[in-house]
């Protein structure tokens, strides 16, 4: 909200600059976010939050400042005015009285309507809106004095002068004053005559009795209309008026009269004209907010040592009444300006903020010891990260919402899939149901800015719907690209499944995760020649492999990519941080190697786990070291050397004994596969 | 033959010394007293001819001479420089060879920071679902459906219909934890957040936020003020001033409006062309404030015994501010050249 410091001026003494007075208003709650030169005026841009109302005007800061400084508030003072008694020709029917508690109007006859004068024109612009003309600019002035919206009609369009406060009917079309055609329905209140509606209460009056240099007889309009139904109806038309922001956030019913007179007021003084007799309709009685104030309450909740006395003083400024008041309780009520007060908290605040904030000391709180400080899921998700990034993978974060366009790129369709039913643009059109769109798009960003060689990870939710419910899991996905340039010496080799496969199987042994099994497979998305899905004891963890040539397409992507996403809630279930010592071997291991030639579809897990059971407790370890293929090796065979680990904890092994186990493996390898010792 | 094996012993050492190092002559001096036909191997043959009283002495003055020509050519082997010694220096200037390690996000790492701050303060982390219902985001915060409060609150919907939503803050998982906990705790919730807000180098529809809440039977807002405080001291540094100014939550009362002084230009006045606080001195870090006790009743508190504070951050805007960063888009573009700066 713009105010102007000229103005205010007008209403309360003030000593301090207008930085200084943006530093007191901020320091209370108003927030100043800016001071501008207007003229020879200063014109604040303050941000009024949405329980403060009685804010939205002059005076009510004016009123505010007074409190803040011990000055007092010198709102205007209407004088009386000699009205005409004549009530001929205006008739008021309030049909919906829950939406429209009080509604008051007032004709003034032979006015001049013409150009504002030069300090009303300032004043009008100062708050950033255009002069339209004396009496529109005038019932502006009065909603920034005041903060009591009003509105002027051309009285002689107002169909045998008869005004009915309905709903509106379905479908109706109105033009606004703005000139622009809305469309009504039947839960909107309007301002009607017996022939047509002339306003969209408290949000904007229709251009059928708009209020132009031909107007003669002019309604004034001050009202008091329901904030809940003025807000839904702005925001089912996008409007928002000056007096839609200030009716839906409730307006003070005490201050409509008197707005009204003050209205009426300038309007004789520079437009002329014969008033007639204000037309008061529906509850003139308020009720006032009670509170019991507690200063011991106070004093705790704020950690301060304030006075009763203090206390009285900054409610009193407040224009908070005091009803009663013993030692330790005070029985306050509310003004009706201030809706925002209705319990002894709500008082509390107001003590604290006009005492000071700044003035409350600073404690340490006690705080009790806490079962656990973090979840197992985050330790875990902390320990993936640190696995990965000594890995040399880096860390992404991309975004939940998706276009439909991405989503689909990646493959993934399906009931599944939860959309966003109210997306700003298509890009944020469905929740992701996967990782993979997200790395794809972050490859793609970096490779279009030249870093071709990734290795990239992401942990994050990917969401679902499932028997119409909505859900969320965690899942993790790791992606590589490039080379994997070593440095100089060493060389580098391009992304591979086996250097994804490495991570990951690293990852997992640093999870304490036993076992994982990798199991061909298809899956859309990947390649089908080099996709894998990785179990633990039998249960799918993830899928692993070579992204197809149409996803890489679908995402304008002209590398390989290998990517692993896995579901990370279920993956927890086999986590084992929980370490324990096993007593080192006082006995050395024996290595030894053996090369076969075995079939090459045979799978190495195959020949790995027929070894282990016939090298029993005594074969430590097995290793694939080489494999080879081409020359020198028979068609359709492949070369296969493994290093085998053995050792017995309970006696040094001797030769014979190595030669007899790893006999035995040899020859489980040949019975079974075919294997040829090479 | 004592007498010999002196003799022997000073030509030794003579010969050896005056051999020069590096040449060829140490392995002919070796070859000439310890090979196979060597002068001290031939001394050893003819200890069978010596008077079998005299065996042992001699036998143990041919080992020391043995042992003391055998290391005086060693030491001067060693000064022998080998063909690897002579071999010309190599490049070491040439680039070291390592693997590469990555980086953590620095939103996580943001996130991070801040929790391990509030764990030190003895806060216990906690998480809650990104998909919400209207009663949580809303209800149970004191968040009228129909009140100009929830602008602040635009909102994605998954189902209007279902009133479910994506969370547009941290703070319903409060309301979740306190239906499941009883007081006293202290705990921080950092996660994501959603709002349909168009992008822009400072907004962006989905950030991070970190809340924390602490209830107990003492709390008070002075402690607000002290655990803040020691957050912003320890996550931007001693020097550090803070600001509370009052303003409004619908979840707490009374709220704040917490601020730092900038920490580019340091809040000294005059500072007008400060790229960072715009010449105002002061920085925007959080919003806080005292439990309203609506939301206690929501959860089935007394808010007679308890009280509590809340604050929530933008994590963004906290990584924003700590590196300097000037566009809240390069958190999620995952640009490896920004990446890989923290």
């Amino acid at each position: 909200m713009k105010i102007s410091y000229s103005w205010l001026k007008e209403y309360v003494n003030i000593s301090l600059a207008p930085d200084k007075l943006a530093h007191l208003l901020t320091m209370a709650g108003l927030s100043v976010e800016s001071v501008k030169r207007f003229g020879d005026d200063y014109v604040f841009e303050i941000e009024i939050t949405a329980n403060r109302p009685d804010w939205l005007s002059v005076i009510g800061v004016a009123r505010e400042i007074a409190a803040l400084t011990g000055e007092k508030l010198k709102a205007p003072k209407v004088a009386n005015i000699k009205a005409g008694s004549s009530v001929a020709g205006l008739k008021v029917r309030i049909e919906e009285r829950s939406l429209c508690p009080r509604y008051t109007a007032r004709v003034i006859r032979n006015v001049k309507v013409g150009e504002s004068p030069a300090w009303l024109r300032a004043r009008i612009e100062a708050m950033g809106l255009r002069s339209v003309n004396n009496i529109v600019d005038i019932t502006n002035f009065c909603l920034f004095e005041t903060g009591e919206p009003m509105h002027a009609f051309d009285f002689d369009k107002i169909s045998l002068g008869e005004i009915f406060i309905r709903k509106a009917l379905e479908g109706e079309k109105v033009v606004s004053i703005e000139g622009t055609e809305k469309t009504l329905d039947k839960s909107m209140l309007v301002i009607a005559d017996g022939k047509k509606t002339i306003a969209i209460a408290g949000v904007m009056g229709a251009a059928n009795t708009e209020v132009t240099g031909a107007t003669k007889n002019i309604l004034l309009e001050a009202a008091y209309f329901d904030p809940v139904s003025v807000r839904r109806t702005s925001r089912k038309l996008a409007i928002s008026t000056e007096s839609s922001y200030r009716f839906e956030r409730r307006v003070d019913p005490d201050n409509i009269v008197c707005s009204s007179n003050r209205a009426l007021e300038i309007i004789i003084k520079i437009v002329g004209g014969e008033p007639g007799p204000l037309i008061d309709m529906g509850n003139k009685e308020t009720k006032k907010n009670a509170i019991n104030l507690r200063i011991e309450k106070v004093n705790k909740l704020l950690g301060t040592e304030i006075s009763a006395s203090i206390m009285k003083k900054i409610v009193l400024a407040l224009g908070i009444k005091i009803k009663g008041s013993s030692g330790k309780k005070m029985a306050l009520e509310a003004p009706s300006f201030r809706c925002d007060i209705k319990n002894e908290i709500d008082v509390i605040e107001e003590i604290a903020r006009v005492y000071g904030y700044d003035k409350i000391p600073i404690t340490l709180p006690k705080i009790v010891e806490q079962p656990t400080r973090f979840d197992r899921t985050m330790v875990v998700r902390k320990k993936i990260r640190e696995c990965l990034t000594a890995l040399g993978s880096d860390e992404i974060i991309t975004y939940s919402l998706l276009s439909r366009k991405m989503v689909e790129a990646s493959e993934a369709s399906g009931d599944s899939i939860v959309g966003i039913a109210n997306p700003l643009t298509n890009e944020q059109e469905m929740m992701r149901p996967n990782l993979l769109s997200g790395m794809m798009n972050a490859i793609l960003w970096n490779i279009n800015r030249k870093t071709k060689d990734l290795k990239l990870f992401e942990i994050g939710n990917v969401y679902f719907k499932k028997d119409e419910k909505y859900g969320e899991r965690m899942h993790l996905a790791i992606g590589i690209t490039g080379e994997n340039a070593v440095g100089w010496v060493r060389g580098s080799s391009g992304a591979n499944f086996f250097g994804l496969k490495g991570m990951i199987e690293t990852l997992f042994m640093e999870l304490g995760i036993e076992a994982p099994e990798f199991k061909c497979a298809r899956k859309n998305g990947f390649l089908s020649g080099e996709c894998a899905e990785i179990s633990i004891a039998t249960e799918s963890v993830g899928m692993m492999g070579r992204i197809s040539g149409k996803v890489l397409h679908n995402f304008d992507i002209k590398e390989n990519v290998y990517m692993v996403e896995i579901n990370l809630d279920t993956l927890l279930k086999y986590v084992k941080l929980e370490k324990r010592f096993v007593e080192l071997s006082r006995y050395p291991s024996v290595f030894r190697d053996i090369s076969i030639l075995a079939e090459k579809g045979l799978p190495n897990a195959e020949l790995v786990s027929a070894a282990k059971i016939a090298g029993g407790s005594i074969l430590r370890d097995i290793r694939l070291i080489d494999r080879y293929e081409g020359k020198q090796i028979p068609e359709g065979r492949q070369s296969l050397t493994y290093r085998l680990e053995y050792c017995d904890p309970s006696k040094t092994l001797e030769e014979k004994d190595v030669l007899d186990i790893h006999g035995r493996v040899l020859g489980e390898l040949e019975a079974k596969f075919g294997a040829k010792l090479r | 033959m004592k007498d010999r094996i002196k003799v022997i012993t000073e030509e030794a050492l003579k010969e050896i010394g005056a051999c020069r190092a590096g040449e060829d002559t140490v392995e002919a001096l070796r070859v000439k007293y310890l090979g196979r036909k060597g002068i001290i191997t031939e001394l050893f043959k003819q200890i069978g001819s010596v008077p079998a009283e005299d065996k042992p002495e001699i036998g143990k003055l041919i080992n020391i001479l043995k042992e003391s020509v055998t290391r005086s050519l060693d030491e001067k082997s060693l000064l022998v420089p080998s063909a690897e010694e002579k071999a010309p220096p190599i490049d070491v200037t040439l680039p070291g060879e390592s693997g590469h390690i990555g980086r953590i996000h620095p939103i996580t790492r943001t996130i991070d920071e801040i929790n391990s701050l509030f764990v030190s303060l003895g806060f216990r982390i906690v998480e809650g679902p990104e998909i919400e219902t209207e009663h949580y985001n809303f209800e149970t915060l004191n968040i009228p459906l129909e009140h100009p409060s929830r602008d602040a609150f635009d909102t994605f919907y998954v189902s209007f219909e279902k009133k479910t939503l994506l969370r547009s803050h941290t703070s319903p998982v409060q309301t979740r934890f306190m239906e499941k906990n009883r007081p006293p705790f202290a705990i921080v919730v950092p996660g994501r957040v959603f709002r349909p807000d168009a992008t822009d180098a400072s907004h962006s529809f989905m950030f991070h936020q970190v809340e924390g809440l602490v209830v107990g039977q003492d709390i008070k807002f002075s402690d607000l003020k002290g655990t803040l405080t020691t957050f912003a001291r320890q996550m931007f540094g001693k020097e550090v001033r803070m600001r509370f100014r009052p303003s409004f939550f619908p979840f707490t009362e009374p709220s704040a409006e917490v601020d730092i002084s900038c920490i580019v230009c340091g809040g000294k006045a005059g500072e007008k062309r400060c790229s960072m606080c715009g010449g105002k001195g002061w920085l925007e870090i959080m919003g806080a404030g005292m439990v309203n006790p609506k939301v206690f009743e929501a959860v089935g508190y007394n808010p007679e015994k308890v009280t509590g504070f809340a604050f929530g951050m933008g994590v963004e805007r906290i990584a924003i501010l700590k590196y300097g960063i000037n566009d809240i888009r390069l958190f999620f573009e995952n640009d490896l050249r920004f990446l890989r700066q923290f």
